[in-house]
C-alpha cells in the first residue's frame, strides 16, 4: 500500500511538473530590438548594463540543477549509508557557500513554490525550467528518502544548523502549535502569488529571512529578523525550518511517504536515548526517527553508541590502546 | 587549544561582531538621515541650473560627492559583511568546542534523566510533593504505633513477624528507631529482629516511595528488554546504583519475577496499574502519568 501511494505520488508530482514545463513554453523575448543599439547610436556609447542579476547562460542554469541534484544525492548517501555527521557538516558549508552566497540564494526550493503556482495558474507568465526542476526534485527525493534537501542542501537550513549551539526542547504542544504556521504561511503565499499580475506578491521571498545576508544588503527590518533567528537559533534549533518554511511543510507531506529515511533500528541501535537527546528538533518520538521531522542532520548517528562517530572513537581508542 | 584560548577567541570574536553590527547600525542611521537631506541638495542645484548654468560645476561636484560616498558605503559594508562571518564562524567554532568539553557524559546522563519536555511540570509536582516528604520522616517519627502493636501482638519470639508485618504497613517501611522500640519493649533481640527483617523479602528497611513500580525481569519480559526499561527509569528517576527509591520518594522500582501476563512483555506495575508492551520511552510516559494524576 504504500508502495502504491509512493509511485502515485511520483506520478502526480511528475505531472505537476509537466503541466508547469507546458505553462512556460512561452518564447521569451525581449522587444529592445527596436530601440536604438550601441551601433547606431555610435560616438563610442556603452548600453548600460541595467538589469540585475543579469540572466545567466543556459548551461549554469543546468549547472545549478546538476549540482542540487548532486548535494541532495551527498546528502542521502552521507547521513543514511555513511552516518557520518562531520561530513554532512562540510555538505553544509559547500551549499552554504554555492546556493547561498554565490547564487545569492536565488533560486530556491522555497520561493519556486510562488512561480510554480503563478505558471499554473497565469497563462501568461512564463517560468524557467530550472524553477520547475528545482521546486518538484526535493520533493520526489522526500517522497523515497525524507526531507534530503534540508539537511545539507538549502543555504537557507545550513546557515541554521551551522548556528546551533545548545538546543532546548521545545515542549511537544508548542512544537505542534508552531509547526502549523508553516501551513499559514504557505496559504497566504499561494493566496498573494494567485493575485493578478500587477498586484501580486512574492511573500516568501520578500520576507525571507536570510536572503539578505547572502546579498549582503536587505531591508533593514529583514536583515534584523533573520539576525534574531540565528540568534535564537543558538538555542531552538532551526527555528525557520521548523515552523515557518513553507516548503518545509510541502516536504514534510512527501517524506511520510519515505520508507528509505533516516530510521533508528533496535537491530542497529541499543535503545537507549542517546539520540533523543542528540536530536534539536524533537524528531525522534519514542526512539524512533520521526520522518516528516527529520531534518537530515545525522546528529542522531553521530551520537550512537552502537554505530556511530562515538563509536567509531571509541573502536580507534581501544585499537590504540591493544597496540601499546 | 586550550579552554582558555578557546574562551579569549569566542570573546573577541563577538567583540568584533558586536562592533561589525554597530558599525553596519550607524552606517545605516547617517545614510538614512543624509539620503533626503542630499536628493534636496542635488534637486535645489538642478533648479538652479536652469537659471544659472554656472552653476553646473556646482551640481557635478555634489553628486560625485554623493556617489562617492554612497560607493564607499557598499564597499565598508561588504567588508564589514565578511569580517561579521568570518568571525562568526570562529566564534561558532570556539563556543561549540568549549561545550563539547564542558559536558562529559556525565551531564549528559543528567539530562536523559530529566527531559525538559516534561521537566516544568515535574518540578512543579515535586515541590508540593517533596512538601509531604520535607522533613526527615524518621526524624519526627510517631512511635505510639508500635506500642499498640505490642500491646496487640504480645511481646514474645513468636511475635516477632506479625510485629514487623504491623509496622512495615503503617510506617510502610521499618524505621530504625521502630526496631530499637520494639527492643526496648518486647523480649525479641536485635539480632533477632535484623535476621527476620533481612530474611524475608517483603520487610524493607529504606523508606518506600508513594508508588511502587514494579517492573517484570521474568524470561519473557527479559526477552523483551525489560533491562532497557529498568535501565531508563533509573535514568529518568536519577535511581544511583544501590538504591530502589528516588530523591522524592514518588517512585519505588522493583524488579520481580514474573507479573503473570507475559503475552504483553516487557510489562511493569505502578501501584495497580499495568502497562504492557514497552519501549523505554513508553515506560518513562506511563510513570509520568501517574505522577500527572497526582492532585497538586
Amino acid at each position: 500500500m504504500p508502495r502504491a501511494l509512493r509511485a502515485l505520488s511520483v506520478v502526480v508530482l511528475l505531472l505537476a511538473a509537466a503541466a508547469a514545463l507546458c505553462a512556460q513554453a512561452i518564447e521569451y523575448s525581449r522587444p529592445v530590438e527596436t530601440a536604438p543599439q550601441q551601433e547606431t547610436i555610435g560616438g563610442g556609447y556603452k548600453t548600460p548594463a541595467v538589469q540585475k542579476p543579469l540572466p545567466r547562460g543556459w548551461w549554469l542554469d543546468i549547472l545549478d540543477v546538476v549540482l542540487l541534484c548532486a548535494a541532495m544525492g551527498a546528502s542521502v548517501w552521507i547521513v543514511i549509508k555513511r552516518r557520518k555527521r562531520r561530513w554532512l557538516v562540510g555538505l553544509s558549508i559547500a551549499s552554504l557557500a554555492y546556493f547561498g552566497f554565490y547564487r545569492e540564494g536565488c533560486i530556491c526550493p522555497i520561493g519556486s513554490i510562488q512561480n510554480v503556482v503563478v505558471a499554473l495558474a497565469d497563462p501568461k507568465y512564463s517560468i524557467p525550467m530550472v524553477a520547475i526542476a528545482v521546486f518538484f526534485m526535493p520533493l520526489v527525493v522526500a517522497v523515497f528518502f525524507g526531507r534530503a534537501f534540508c539537511g545539507g542542501v538549502c543555504p537557507l537550513g545550513a546557515m541554521q544548523e551551522l548556528v546551533v549551539i545548545k538546543p532546548l526542547r521545545v515542549p511537544k504542544r508548542l512544537d505542534q502549535g508552531l509547526g502549523l504556521l508553516k501551513y499559514v504561511y504557505l496559504a497566504l503565499a499561494i493566496l498573494f502569488a494567485l493575485k493578478p499580475a500587477l498586484t501580486r506578491d512574492f511573500l516568501i521571498c520578500r520576507f525571507d529571512p536570510f536572503v539578505g545576508f547572502f546579498r549582503f544588503t536587505g531591508a533593514p527590518y529583514m536583515l534584523a529578523t533573520g539576525g534574531v533567528f540565528l540568534i535564537g537559533g543558538m538555542f531552538i534549533g532551526r527555528p525557520y525550518c521548523r515552523y515557518l518554511c513553507p516548503y518545509g511543510g510541502l516536504l514534510s507531506w512527501c517524506s511520510r511517504l519515505a520508507r528509505k529515511g533516516v530510521t533508528i533500528t533496535p537491530d542497529k541501535e541499543l535503545d537507549c536515548g542517546l539520540c533523543t537527546e542528540a536530536c534539536p528538533y524533537g524528531a525522534i518520538d519514542q526512539m524512533r526517527a520521526v520522518g516528516r521531522k527529520c531534518l537530515y542532520c545525522a546528529r542522531c548517528y553521530a551520537s550512537c553508541p552502537c554505530d556511530g562517530e562515538l563509536a567509531q572513537a571509541k573502536k580507534a581508542l581501544v585499537g590504540i590502546g591493544g597496540a601499546q | 587549544m586550550t579552554s582558555a584560548q578557546l574562551r579569549r577567541a569566542a570573546w573577541a570574536a563577538g567583540a568584533v561582531i558586536l562592533a561589525g553590527i554597530a558599525i553596519l547600525t550607524a552606517d545605516w542611521v547617517i545614510a538614512s538621515i543624509r539620503a533626503p537631506r542630499d536628493d534636496r541638495t542635488v534637486k535645489a542645484l538642478q533648479q538652479k541650473v536652469k537659471e544659472d548654468p554656472a552653476v553646473s560645476a556646482k551640481l557635478d561636484a555634489e553628486q560625485k560627492r554623493i556617489t562617492d560616498a554612497r560607493r564607499a558605503r557598499r564597499i565598508r559594508d561588504r567588508a564589514v559583511g565578511w569580517t561579521l562571518i568570518a568571525c562568526s564562524a570562529i566564534f561558532l567554532g570556539a563556543v561549540k568546542r568549549l561545550i563539547a568539553r564542558s559536558a562529559p557524559k556525565a551531564v549528559e546522563m543528567s539530562r536523559i534523566a530529566a527531559p525538559i519536555s516534561t521537566g516544568k511540570k515535574r518540578k512543579r509536582k515535586r515541590k508540593t510533593c517533596c512538601g509531604a516528604h520535607a522533613h526527615d520522616p524518621a526524624a519526627a517519627l510517631d512511635l505510639g504505633f508500635v506500642d499498640e502493636a505490642v500491646a496487640q501482638h504480645g511481646r514474645g519470639r513468636e511475635a516477632a513477624i506479625p510485629l514487623l508485618q504491623a509496622i512495615q504497613q503503617h510506617y510502610r517501611y521499618l524505621p530504625d528507631e521502630a526496631m530499637r522500640r520494639l527492643c526496648e519493649i518486647t523480649d525479641i533481640t536485635p539480632a533477632e529482629i535484623a535476621g527476620t527483617s533481612s530474611f524475608y523479602g517483603q520487610f524493607r528497611s529504606t523508606p518506600v516511595g508513594k508508588h511502587i513500580v514494579r517492573v517484570c525481569h521474568g524470561t519473557a519480559c527479559h526477552v523483551a528488554g525489560a533491562r532497557q526499561i529498568s535501565d531508563e527509569l533509573r535514568r529518568r528517576l536519577k535511581i544511583p546504583e544501590g538504591f530502589d527509591t528516588d530523591a522524592d520518594r514518588m517512585f519505588t522500582l522493583e524488579e520481580v519475577a514474573c507479573l503473570g501476563c507475559c503475552s504483553l512483555a516487557p510489562v511493569l506495575m505502578v501501584d495497580e496499574h499495568t502497562a504492557g508492551r514497552l519501549t523505554p520511552a513508553t515506560a518513562a510516559a506511563a510513570l509520568e502519568e501517574v505522577e500527572e494524576k497526582e492532585p497538586a
